[in-house]
Parts: structure tokens; C-alpha cells; sequence
């Protein structure tokens, strides 16, 4: 069951297990990492870059250096994480049905695996051709 | 948990935008993984999103990150600190004081962008 709690101390009381405890503590770790990234991410491409301009070649320009390879998979692997939590506490609360509720995870879990695939793919596995 | 009021709203704006930000995710990690069938392909798929109908929901999804985000650092506050959850309601309006100020220079700059119909090549 999803931590209702609004402070640690209490979090730490109403988890079931340390496993949900974790989730906890990890939403908001990477919440504040999330901020950062994210609001970085959006003023470079929207503010900085017009956002009309972006095609293959910038993608590829800029996905030819480590630092923004480390910089998206970050975005990539703790958006989709945090992301699927979220979506966890939410089907817990709006899909009463077991089994339904159950098969809406697996999907899910499944959607976000294979994003995370084929993100990490396209970051690291895919030769840009860039000069 | 929240009684009605403020509270409640941040609540439900928090869920709704981290769900619209997911999809937004899926949509983002799809288009971007195009580049992998080479650059027509992609090209072609980035010009379809630079309709302006997908910048309208662009400002949206911008607008559902920073909500989110600084939202966010108002829960943490409360979780770790003694007087967050007494300023719980303080600290929402300060929540939107941040969101205007980060806002403005995306609406300004893709809403400009829509008005003067730039939409790519």
C-alpha cells in the first residue's frame, strides 16, 4: 500500500515494508534532481534553441557528446522511474478491481521497460554520423 | 489528509500533470528513438510536431513540468520540515508565485512564436 504520510517520521511508521519506504524517499530524491534537470532541459531547447529549428542534425550534434548522454539518460532513466511510481499510486487508488488492477500494471510496467530500451538505445547504441 | 480548499487542488493539478508529463515521456522517447530509422524519418516526424496545434500543447506540458516540479519541492517541504504542513496553504501561492516567474519566458517565447506562425520550414 502506497505512504499516505506527509513526514518521514510517520512515513517510516505507516510503511508495510522497507521497499515502500524506499519508493518514498526515492520520489523525492529524484523529484529535486527531476527540477533541475528538467528546467535546464526546457530552457536550452525552448528558450536558448527555437524549438522550430530542431531536427537530426541538432539532436545528433548534441547527442555526440557524453556530458548530454549522461545529462538525457538521467532525465530518461529517473523520469520514467519516478514516473512509474506515481502511476503506481495512482491505479492503487483509482482501480479497485484486482485483477484489472493488475493487468493495468503490467502493461504499464511493460511500456515503461521497452521506453527504457529504446531510449537508452537511441542515446548510446545508435551512430549519429556526426562530424 | 487535505481537507478541501487549497490543499485538495494541489493535490489534483499534482496528479493530473504528472500523468499528462508521462504520457508526454512516452510520446517524447518515441519521437526522439526515430532517429535510429535515420534522418528522413525523422525529420518528417519532427516537422509533423512542429504544427502549431503540438506547440499549444507544448505550452501546456511546460507549464504541467514547472507546476509539478516546484509543487514537488512545496510536498518535500512539508515532509521534512516542522512548519511546512502549518504554511501548507502559504506555500502554494508561493508555488505559483515561482510558476509565473519560470512560465513567462516560454510563453513569451513559443507563444510569440505561434502568433507570428513559425511553424519550421
Amino acid at each position: 500500500m502506497a505512504i499516505r504520510s506527509k513526514r518521514y517520521q510517520e512515513a517510516r511508521l505507516e510503511a508495510s515494508t522497507n521497499l515502500e519506504l524506499y519508493w518514498w524517499v526515492f520520489m523525492r530524491i529524484s523529484g529535486v534532481v527531476l527540477v533541475f534537470l528538467l528546467l535546464g532541459h526546457m530552457w536550452m531547447n525552448a528558450i536558448l534553441m527555437d524549438l522550430n529549428k530542431i531536427d537530426y542534425d541538432y539532436v545528433a550534434k548534441r547527442l555526440s557528446q557524453t556530458t548530454w548522454k549522461i545529462y538525457d539518460l538521467l532525465i530518461l532513466a529517473l523520469g520514467l522511474l519516478h514516473g512509474a511510481n506515481g502511476l503506481r499510486y495512482v491505479l492503487d487508488d483509482w482501480v479497485r478491481n484486482p485483477s484489472r488492477r493488475f493487468w493495468t500494471k503490467a502493461v504499464l510496467y511493460s511500456l515503461i521497460a521497452f521506453l527504457f530500451l529504446l531510449g537508452s538505445l537511441s542515446l548510446f547504441n545508435h551512430d549519429f554520423g556526426v562530424n | 489528509m487535505y481537507r478541501g480548499r487549497e490543499g485538495q487542488w494541489a493535490f489534483y493539478l499534482h496528479r493530473l500533470s504528472g500523468l499528462g508529463i508521462l504520457v508526454f515521456l512516452m510520446l517524447h522517447v518515441a519521437n526522439i528513438s526515430s532517429a535510429m530509422w535515420g534522418p528522413e524519418v525523422s525529420n518528417a516526424l519532427m516537422k509533423f510536431y512542429h504544427q502549431p496545434v503540438f506547440q499549444l500543447g507544448l505550452l501546456l506540458l511546460i507549464a504541467g513540468v514547472i507546476y509539478h516540479g516546484f509543487n514537488g519541492l512545496r510536498i518535500i517541504l512539508m515532509d521534512f520540515t516542522s512548519w511546512g504542513v502549518r504554511y501548507q496553504r502559504q506555500l502554494w501561492y508561493g508555488v505559483w508565485v515561482l510558476f509565473v516567474v519560470f512560465y513567462l519566458p516560454f510563453l513569451v517565447k513559443i507563444g510569440g512564436g505561434i502568433l507570428g506562425g513559425s511553424h519550421g520550414d
